[in-house]
């Protein structure tokens, strides 16, 4: 009895709060950036290597229409709107010629794609990082720490975008041929649905949500060409644990990993609670390759 | 269209009146090849003067690392025009082969092999990652290539890892902490808890920080390791807690992350905050905005123009890397250390190849022999100030600024000369 209640007394109370929230934010933006990547793989198995890209372009436009209109909220928007217009056009350019290949030809064309709006991004802006200015500033004392309420503020509108999207596909027509389109495409295609367009609109609207959390993660890091890297490693692996193609799974595992991480970070380095994710990773792809969240068929 | 009708004619002439046809033509080429492939050694020696130098530069120019690499590129593209305008070098012109090495180790490697095999360079200037710097030091020593180190910063590169091949120009980690941590320590705090950058560079500065801090009366209590290129720092800053003075940050390619950070986290409320200038190079200042203000750190170089620096020779160098600048960046960014290091390290190679008589490659050890305790006089060749080269070690020790950010430039607080940089030598030269 006595050695249990000394594991309790050696438990950093204060790290596990301040760990939790660190978790539960960092969750909900990497749920924002992996929901994208998920709805394009579902829909069309397609694995985005450009996703990361549309997530720097997003902030450069937003950095852009913060500079002209001086509104955080509009630039989040039309950078969105920007951004899922030429997700669209990629889709219709690149993607869809490539339809009922080999799925390694769209993994090489995505690719192709982040190399040249990487560069373009280099050569358009140059090296200079840029700010995208916060639109609300102070903070909460957290324990030791004072905590930014932007970070909060993040993480309730990737919640809202999230629970957005999830309406739409529960009830806008669109979202129903979505669904129906990722469960069975010529099925779909039968009844009228016009798979090519809703291909073509799956992708605009990943890359819209990877340009929102582009915005959004903006004012923590400034923005450069290769701001995306980090977030995009791990919104795979987010997927791939989630299942690939299922929404709700990648949110939950975005959080569930989120959180693994930050509470392993307690008692070891960060860098090496990174492992934790990579386990997981390994773990989901050898006991239940289908997705941790994925419910099992019947 | 009288002059079109006797181009015309003429033309006609030319390839129809019999005496120049493709068949002589096609001839008369291949003669003045063959003279040229044929003709007598003095004749090729002569040739051979107007023979460009080629050098080699290796920068980061994608990847994460492009954010420092493009404006390192500039230091050296512009050392290079100021020198084919002088004349060349020993009468003969610079001709610069760019490798970009993604901001990766393996692909450095493999760019630096091929400017050694398929472009037959003469000698090397660049390097910006102390990793990739590392990965690239062997080739460079294999292929008997002169590598002047423009940029890395890596303790190693001049102590353990040195090698005869290679020189740096510029300062070190060990010489910076050795001219910071007396003012660190004196005028901010005795305690310190170092957050640095996880990889070479990061950890050597942060060993050499511990012994200079202790040495000089304080103490490190902790040190927080971020990986390079880490977005979200948070995770490892909110660990940051504790009786200490001051927080001492080493980063120079995610400077802007753990500015933005350690601000939003309090950490600059709660601590003293300084580090190494390239947190806040004024190509990152834009990006942190007021969050910067009050960070005292220190750097070989500062794009103003007050005190050592207000000088004819350092305003023509800002003026002109200004305008270059704005070529590559709309946003029109002063110069940050690495132009100055690039562009004085081509400096540097000229001095050398001069005094050596380099012609190339088989020149290799009297090249060596004349960068080794090389001088470098304050001038438009180095605007940032003296230096020299140290025989034993190849390493040049430079002044220091110490300078704190106030609103939103760099104001210098104190300047350190280069004897007060001094670090022994810790290099063993492998046996050719």
């Amino acid at each position: 009895m006595s050695a249990i209640l000394e594991i309790f007394a050696a438990i950093p109370y204060d790290q596990v709060l301040i760990q939790t929230v660190n978790g539960i934010v960092t969750g909900m933006i990497l749920a924002l950036v992996a929901s994208g990547l998920t709805l394009i793989f579902g829909i069309m198995d397609v694995v985005n290597f450009a996703h990361g890209e549309l997530f720097m372009l997003g902030a450069y436009i937003g950095v852009v229409v913060l500079a002209t209109t001086g509104s955080f909220w509009l630039a989040l928007l039309i950078a969105t709107l920007i951004v899922a217009l030429l997700g669209a056009a990629l889709q219709i350019v690149t993607l869809r010629p490539l339809l009922g290949r080999d799925p390694l030809t769209t993994i090489l064309a995505t690719f192709g794609v982040s190399l040249v709006l990487q560069n373009y991004a280099l050569w358009q802006f140059g090296p200079v990082a840029r700010k995208i200015q916060e639109p609300i500033t102070g903070s909460f004392q957290l324990l030791y720490l004072e905590y930014p309420w932007y970070r909060l503020l993040i993480a309730a509108l990737s919640a809202a975008i999230i629970g957005a999207l999830w309406l739409f596909l529960k009830f806008g027509t669109w979202g129903i041929w979505i669904r129906a389109a990722t469960q069975d495409r010529v099925m779909a295609q039968a009844m009228g649905i016009p798979v090519p367009w809703v291909h073509t609109g799956v992708f605009a609207i990943g890359a819209g949500m990877a340009a929102a959390s582009g915005v959004l993660f903006g004012p923590l890091v400034g923005v450069t060409h290769a701001m995306g890297l980090d977030w995009v490693l791990k919104a795979f692996i987010v997927v791939v644990v989630g299942g690939m193609g299922n929404l709700g799974g990648s949110i939950a595992a975005a959080v569930f990993i989120s959180l693994l991480e930050a509470y392993a970070s307690i008692w070891v380095s960060p860098a090496q609670a990174v492992i934790v994710s990579f386990v997981v990773l390994i773990l989901t792809l050898l006991i239940r390759p289908t997705g941790l969240f994925v419910p099992t068929p019947k | 269209m009288a002059n079109d009708l006797n181009d015309q004619d003429s033309s006609y002439e030319f390839w129809r009146s019999g005496k120049v046809t493709r068949r002589r033509l096609v001839g008369w080429g291949a003669g003045v090849l063959g003279a040229t492939i044929l003709a007598p050694a003095p004749w090729r020696a002569a040739f051979g003067q107007a023979k460009p130098y080629k050098i080699g530069t290796i920068q980061p120019l994608s990847g994460p690392g492009a954010v420092g690499g493009k404006t390192a590129l500039i230091g050296v593209q512009m050392a290079a025009d100021r020198i084919n305008k002088s004349g060349g070098i020993n009468g003969r012109p610079v001709e610069l082969v760019v490798a970009d090495d993604e901001s990766k180790p393996d692909v450095g490697r493999r760019k630096a092999q091929k400017l050694v095999d398929d472009d037959k360079i003469d000698v090397q200037v660049g390097g910006f990652l102390s990793n990739i710097c590392l990965a690239c030091m062997p080739v460079w020593e294999e292929a008997r290539i002169v590598n002047i180190i423009s940029v890395c910063l890596d303790t190693t590169l001049t102590t353990s890892k040195c090698n005869r091949y290679s020189f740096r120009p510029s300062d070190y980690a060990p010489a910076q902490a050795v001219a910071f941590a007396p003012y660190l320590v004196n005028q901010m705090g005795k305690k310190w808890h170092i957050v640095f950058a996880d990889y070479a560079w990061g950890q050597s500065t942060r060993d050499a920080y511990v012994a200079q801090i202790r040495k000089a009366g304080g103490e490190v209590v902790g040190a927080t390791g971020i990986p390079l290129g880490t977005a979200d720092m948070t995770p490892f800053l909110s660990k940051i807690s504790g009786n200490f003075d001051g927080l001492l940050g080493v980063f120079a390619t995610d400077g802007v992350t753990v500015g933005n950070q350690v601000y939003d986290l309090g950490l600059t409320r709660k601590y003293k905050w300084a580090g190494d200038g390239a947190i806040a190079e004024s190509t990152n200042l834009p990006a942190l905005g007021n969050k910067i203000e009050g960070f005292v750190g220190i750097n070989r170089y500062l794009p103003v123009l007050e005190g050592p620096l207000d000088t004819p020779a350092h305003r023509k160098f800002l003026e002109e890397a200004s305008v270059r600048l704005k070529k590559i960046d709309p946003t029109g960014p002063l110069p940050d250390r690495y132009v100055q290091s690039n562009y004085e390290s081509m400096n540097a190679l000229k001095l050398g190849m001069e005094k050596s008589g380099f012609r190339g490659r088989e020149d290799t050890m009297k090249l060596i022999e004349a960068l080794e305790g090389l001088e470098m006089k304050e001038g438009d060749d180095f605007p940032q100030g003296d230096k020299v080269l140290r025989k034993e070690d190849h390493q040049a020790f430079v002044r220091e600024f110490i300078f704190e950010i106030r609103g939103g430039r760099h104001r210098i607080v104190e300047t350190v000369a280069k004897e007060k940089t001094l670090f022994p030598p810790a290099c063993k030269f492998p046996a050719a």
